[in-house]
């Protein structure tokens, strides 16, 4: 079992008042040690109910892999990671949906690991002749999945079910000190865990703490219960952050990036074959290059000034620097 | 099993040639050995890789289909649609003989798939310089008429050195060819240290990136000690500027380095090479068919042992075998095969596996206000050979006059690059996991802050300079104790540390690739050195850690003398009468240079040595 250890709570995560129908308790209790102890002991001693197991069958039966419950406390966790403000969240952005996806990617004839090719349908072919759009589209040929190959099937039916639990799959395990363990039992219980905890400490299900709630419990177990595991070095929460960043602004036959909104957020235009960013034209045996989104010139709304960056940006571009002065003075350069 | 894992006819039964590995070494090699229609061989080409692409045999009268690739970070980056996998095939590494070799995950991982690891590339391919060819005498001489000159590496804490057994003017039609075959983008004249050629480039340069011209503009107002202004170029690329063939021209659409092409303008050895020899009618190619031992008597070959797509056991003959695998993985097919006494096949100079060369990777970056939107474009464009430390014409090792005396200072090409624009694997994965606690933004609002802003992604840019790495008999590949594959055999084991000819070569040209990065306008500061380096890529043998330079060289290496030297200068190995390898495994030293376009020109002078054609004009 996990030993755990726990940091002095910094006063910020004393909760605000809550609107009267609230229950007091909420947060206050992980300001007592001891409460917070016994409840994270509750978290980690917690048996899987018939109950539990009952709604798992339904939701398999409707070829989903987590309950609602586990999906309502899967949501509000992608969501804090992404959380919406004037731009979409996790959970607009279906970062669940990919996640149960990749999960679930066996459970389809042609498994959902890697999408088609060569093109989606979101960009329309060039137009060589004359060296601009065509108005002829592609199909969208990610959505048709490839098909594994035999290896490829072994590998990522160990990512999902472990490797001591797919035949063939376990012949580093012993030099390695251990199975590789798979994606879907750690989902399993990692949900468990953060609902189990959110039930001790705050009183509720995780999906219904408000969102400081939330962003107190998560990082509280990211800090102390939830450790990399040995295999493959990564947390819980470590996989929570790398899958909801997937599910965001990965291309979205995967199941997220509903209607490629993550990458609108983020400047980007995603996938931009088969049109591409400069266009060929036999007309005049060279390129054209789009206006509204030029190659080799700045953008044009920052001809006149650069974009300004967010604070937390400056502070990333700061963090950086630092940690280059001071790798550099450790190479002595 | 349902699956067909063959291309090519079907109706072959006996080869005369089976070449193992169907990238820029094999295909090549398939390719020279089909085509003549006089002087020709039966060639079965077995790879490891599943086949990423559609219509490779089909009779041209059409355009090639697209292939199966696509602009999809999740695929290539993160689950690794091409890419050997860490899983099934782990590497271990470790920096030296005292320390215990680890699983490391990527350990300069090659793709594996038909056409090999160039389609993975941005398919930047400059040739060598004449010099490199001959470094080993030119160096020596120009000791001997400096005296006090040291030169680590030569005079001072030597490497294991040698000249190749073949000149730049022998190996300059091989290029000529090679560029033609790949169809390769440039401007003949643009990069003054580029050595004579007797072709102009088959296309001319695309469309140039905006961070490139910045840094191109920066790099023309930094001097290099004694010689002058510093002399940016066009970078050379197999990727079509034009329609070349039945390929169109590329898009500029991005996602380049790291990915395949999804509309066939990379000049890729499946699209080329490959490709031809399928059509010829006298290839057959099985893929999903992992080589896993060379039947021997110690000084021949019957046969190659091969696991196919149904994890069966196969066996195939034929009257000769080369390998292209790569120069980890030929030289690994070798370990697993013992010869009837026990001994490693191929290994009398006990050099089988060693001087393993990955070139040392530095990078300076800076950030620019304005966004770089390097997402738009081919990944690199632009660059300098200023650094490679020769004269103009590359026939001469370039002195430099210091503080402590003169030196020599053989470095490498220099890229100009920035982010392709890949928030999964990079942006976000900088920002919640490789800066830590406080520096980073983990979760939450100041995680959907910088992704917004792109903070590294547009506006990071900079420079990489690929430096030669000096052979060393210690940095090398042998068989992990420990560790196996998804068939039961013994993993490779890398061992491998940077030396101090590398090292100090990189130390002489940091602070001159800082001052091109603050002359391009970035923002207050520049990032030196490791900084971004170690941050994007924490793989860096300084650290010591496996590097991911993907540029691998050496362990078989070419030699005239059987004592010193795996393979012949015909590419034979010295004591094994039917057995050739011809990738990137044979280079005796590794230059500064992306190494594809000479591995092409390698594999293309061995393979036509022997059925005995020359180059086409």
């Amino acid at each position: 079992m996990q030993r755990l250890r726990f940091p002095k709570l910094p006063p910020d995560l004393v909760p605000e008042p809550t609107p009267p129908a609230a229950p007091p308790a909420a947060l206050a209790l992980l300001v007592g040690r001891r409460e917070f102890l016994k409840g994270l002991g509750a978290v980690l001693l917690a048996l899987t109910s018939p109950f539990t197991r009952l709604r798992r069958v339904y939701a398999a039966a409707r070829g989903r892999f987590f309950t609602a419950d586990e999906l309502d406390t899967l949501e509000a966790l992608c969501e804090r990671i992404l959380p919406a403000d004037g731009d979409p969240g996790a959970r607009d952005l279906g970062a669940a949906t990919y996640i149960e996806g990749l999960l679930t990617a066996f459970d389809r004839p042609v498994p959902l690991i890697f999408a088609g090719g060569p093109f989606s349908d979101r960009n329309p072919f060039p137009d060589n002749a004359t060296g601009t759009p065509s108005r002829k589209r592609p199909r969208d040929a990610f959505l048709r999945f490839i098909r594994l190959t035999p290896w490829q099937q072994l590998r990522w039916q160990a990512e999902l079910f472990g490797s001591d639990h797919v035949t063939g799959a376990a012949f580093n395990d012993v030099a390695a000190g251990g199975p590789l363990p798979g994606l879907r039992q750690i989902y399993r219980d990692g949900l468990k865990t953060v609902d189990d905890a959110a039930r001790s400490m705050a009183g509720a299900p995780y999906a219904k703490l408000s969102s400081l709630q939330q962003d107190a419990i998560l990082t509280l177990l990211d800090r102390t219960v939830f450790k990399p595991d040995p295999r493959r070095g990564t947390s819980f929460v470590d996989l929570l952050i790398q899958h909801t960043l997937e599910g965001c602004f990965s291309v979205p036959e995967y199941g997220g990036n509903r209607d490629g909104r993550g990458w609108a957020l983020l400047g980007l235009e995603g996938d931009d074959q088969p049109l591409g960013y400069s266009i060929f034209s036999l007309a005049k045996d060279g390129y054209n290059e789009r206006p509204d989104h030029p190659m080799s010139t700045p953008n044009p709304d920052e001809v006149g000034g650069p974009r300004a960056l967010s604070a937390d940006g400056e502070r990333i571009q700061q963090s950086i620097i630092m940690l280059a002065t001071a790798i550099s003075k450790f190479f002595g350069e | 099993m349902a699956q067909d894992d063959v291309l090519g006819n079907r109706a072959l039964r006996h080869f005369d040639v089976c070449v193992i590995g169907s990238g820029a070494g094999g295909g090549t090699a398939a390719y020279v050995l089909t085509h003549d229609d006089i002087r020709h061989q039966n060639v079965l080409v077995l790879e490891a890789g599943p086949n990423p692409f559609r219509g490779l045999d089909r009779e041209p009268h059409q355009p090639l289909p697209f292939p199966f690739h696509g602009n999809d970070e999740l695929k290539y980056a993160v689950r690794g649609y091409i890419q050997q996998d860490p899983f099934l095939e782990p590497r271990t590494f470790r920096v030296d003989d005292t320390s215990e070799a680890t699983l490391a995950g990527d350990v300069n991982s090659l793709p594996k798939a038909v056409g090999g690891a160039f389609q993975h590339a941005d398919c930047k391919t400059p040739r060598f310089n004449a010099v490199d060819f001959r470094l080993k005498t030119a160096m020596d001489a120009l000791i001997a008429a400096n005296p006090g000159l040291l030169v680590k590496g030569f005079n001072d804490e030597p490497a294991n050195f040698a000249d190749w057994p073949l000149s730049y003017d022998e190996l300059e039609p091989f290029y000529a060819e090679a560029e033609s075959l790949y169809g390769v983008q440039g401007l003949a004249g643009d990069n003054v240290f580029e050595s004579q050629r007797s072709r102009a480039y088959p296309m001319p340069p695309g469309v140039p990136m905006y961070f490139a011209l910045r840094l191109a503009d920066g790099a023309r107002r930094v001097t290099l000690p004694g010689y002058g202004p510093l002399r940016p170029h066009t970078y050379p690329a197999a990727i079509n500027s034009r329609f070349y063939g039945d390929r169109p021209p590329c898009v500029d659409c991005g996602l380049c380095s790291g990915f395949g092409c999804p509309n066939n303008s990379k000049g890729s050895p499946a699209v080329t090479t490959l490709r031809r020899a399928l059509l010829s009618g006298r290839c057959l190619l099985r893929f999903n068919a992992t080589a896993i031992r060379l039947v021997n008597d110690g000084g021949h070959v019957s046969a190659v042992e091969y696991v196919d797509g149904a994890g069966g056991r196969q066996q195939a003959t034929a009257s000769a075998f080369i390998l292209a695998a790569s120069a980890i993985e030929s030289a690994r097919l070798c370990l697993l095969s013992p010869t009837p006494s026990g001994a490693v096949l191929g290994n009398s100079s006990g050099q089988l596996g060693q001087n393993l060369m990955f070139h040392l990777q530095s990078t300076v970056s800076g950030f620019l206000p304005e966004r770089v939107h390097g997402e738009r474009g081919r990944a690199v464009t632009h660059g300098i050979s200023d650094f490679r430390g020769v004269a103009p014409g590359g026939e001469e090792i370039r002195l430099f006059a210091t503080d402590g005396g003169q030196r020599v200072a053989l470095g490498g090409i220099c890229e100009f690059g920035a982010s392709q624009g890949l928030p999964i694997t990079e942006d976000g994965d900088i920002y919640a996991f490789q800066l830590p606690g406080p520096l980073g933004a983990r979760m939450g609002a100041p995680l959907k802050n910088v992704l917004r802003d792109q903070a590294l992604g547009q506006h990071l840019f900079g420079l990489v300079m690929q430096a030669e790495d000096a052979p060393q008999r210690t940095n090398r590949v042998d068989l992990d104790p420990r560790y196996v594959d998804a068939h039961g055999l013994p993993a490779s084991r890398v061992t491998y540390q940077s030396h101090a000819y590398e090292l100090e070569t990189r130390k002489f040209y940091l602070p001159i690739m800082k001052q091109i990065i603050q002359q391009a306008g970035a923002k207050g500061f520049t990032v030196d050195a490791e900084t971004v380096y170690a941050l994007v890529r924490p793989r860096d043998a300084l650290l010591g850690l496996a590097p991911t330079s993907r540029h691998i060289m050496g362990t078989l290496r070419m030699g005239p003398e059987g004592t010193s030297s795996v393979v012949n200068p015909a590419g034979r190995f010295h004591d094994v009468d039917n057995l050739y390898a011809c990738d990137g495994s044979v280079f005796p030293t590794s230059s500064g240079y992306n190494p594809t376009l000479t591995i092409i020109a390698v594999a293309l002078k061995i393979a036509h040595g022997i059925v005995g054609t020359q180059p086409s004009g």
